[in-house]
């Protein structure tokens, strides 16, 4: 099958070819998934080099199931969601501590008007990663899967194992505590102009 | 698919997630080759995995019973004990030989004794 064909496949008919030693669909999936599960890990971890590691570790664990993988089953990318935050739990739960201060974030610089914008807009990303860093575990899970990751809430459900209700108090509670951990920094990162 | 949060009610935290959606970590090269080395080796796992099974009905019975009794180390550990057993049951020691070990001795192969006797 031609890789622009290939391309196309969703992520589980992928899978039965890489199960197959199709050597192209290991490189497709690699280049799909990675970037997905990499910046999942750092939003919860709010770690790279950790966040890496687990990126790593998740889609091996996804290679060695392909072969027992049944298509149509279950989403690749909800088994990942998974398989991502266990990790993430259990790292945070080996090392505590080590989440980035808000007074840690690089400070906007001047310069052009188009660079200093870009610059804005990465420093609220940053902003919001630190104040991530410091919700409850569960409570940043949510948040990132519905706000971020733009899932729905039965999804989110499937993938923290609890209630649609649970999946809502859950993200009501992240998006207060991150209003208030934010709150003083409205100004500088242009956050009274969204209102 | 990420939705806009700019209509939802979420209390000015909507430009924050959008800029977190516009600038997403991305992964380093050396982690897309780490992946990419993963997934290639385990893929020569799988379909290595998956040939012999196919192949398991044409397998012999002495190479069915040389891997039931564990590969190499077992069968070189067995050879061994053949070997001793062999030469201790047919090459007898001149003090095993004396007149009272000799009474508690059953001798099952006297044609071998008397064959190999020259030869000490």
């Amino acid at each position: 099958m031609p890789f622009d064909a290939m391309e196309d496949l969703p992520d589980d008919a992928l899978l039965a070819r890489f199960a197959e030693g199709d050597a192209m669909a290991a490189r497709l999936l690699t280049l799909r998934l990675t970037p997905r599960v990499m910046a999942h890990a750092y939003r919860l971890l709010g770690n790279r080099t950790e966040a890496e590691d687990v990126a790593q570790e998740a889609l091996l664990r996804l290679w060695r199931q392909a072969p027992d993988w049944r298509p149509g089953e279950a989403k690749v990318s909800t088994w990942l969601y998974r398989v991502v935050a266990n990790l993430c739990i259990d790292r945070r739960r080996r090392a505590r501590g080590g989440s980035v201060p808000l007074d840690a974030i690089p400070e906007p610089a001047d310069g052009q008007a188009s660079a200093a914008d870009r610059m804005q807009d990465r420093a609220r990303a940053d902003a919001l990663q630190s104040a991530l860093n410091q919700l409850p575990e569960r409570q940043r899970q949510a948040v990132v899967l519905r706000h971020i990751e733009g899932l729905a809430n039965p999804e989110i459900a499937d993938i923290m194992d609890v209630t649609v209700e649970a999946v809502e108090s859950l993200t009501s509670r992240g998006k207060r505590a991150l209003s208030a951990l934010l709150a003083g920094r409205q100004e500088e990162l242009g956050y009274a102009d969204e209102r | 698919m990420p939705m806009s949060d700019k209509d939802q009610d979420l209390g000015g935290l909507g430009a924050f997630f959008d800029a977190a959606r516009a600038h997403p970590p991305a992964p380093s090269p050396d982690l897309l080759a780490r992946v990419l080395g993963d997934a290639e080796a385990e893929q020569i796992w799988i379909t290595r995995r998956a040939q012999p099974a196919a192949e398991a009905p044409r397998a012999g019975l002495l190479e069915q019973l040389y891997r039931l009794l564990g590969g190499w180390p077992a069968m070189a550990g067995l050879t061994t004990a053949i070997v001793a057993g062999v030469w201790i049951g047919t090459a007898l020691p001149e003090g095993v030989s004396g007149s009272t070990e000799a009474a508690y001795l059953v001798d099952i192969t006297p044609e071998a004794v008397f064959e190999l006797a020259g030869d000490f």
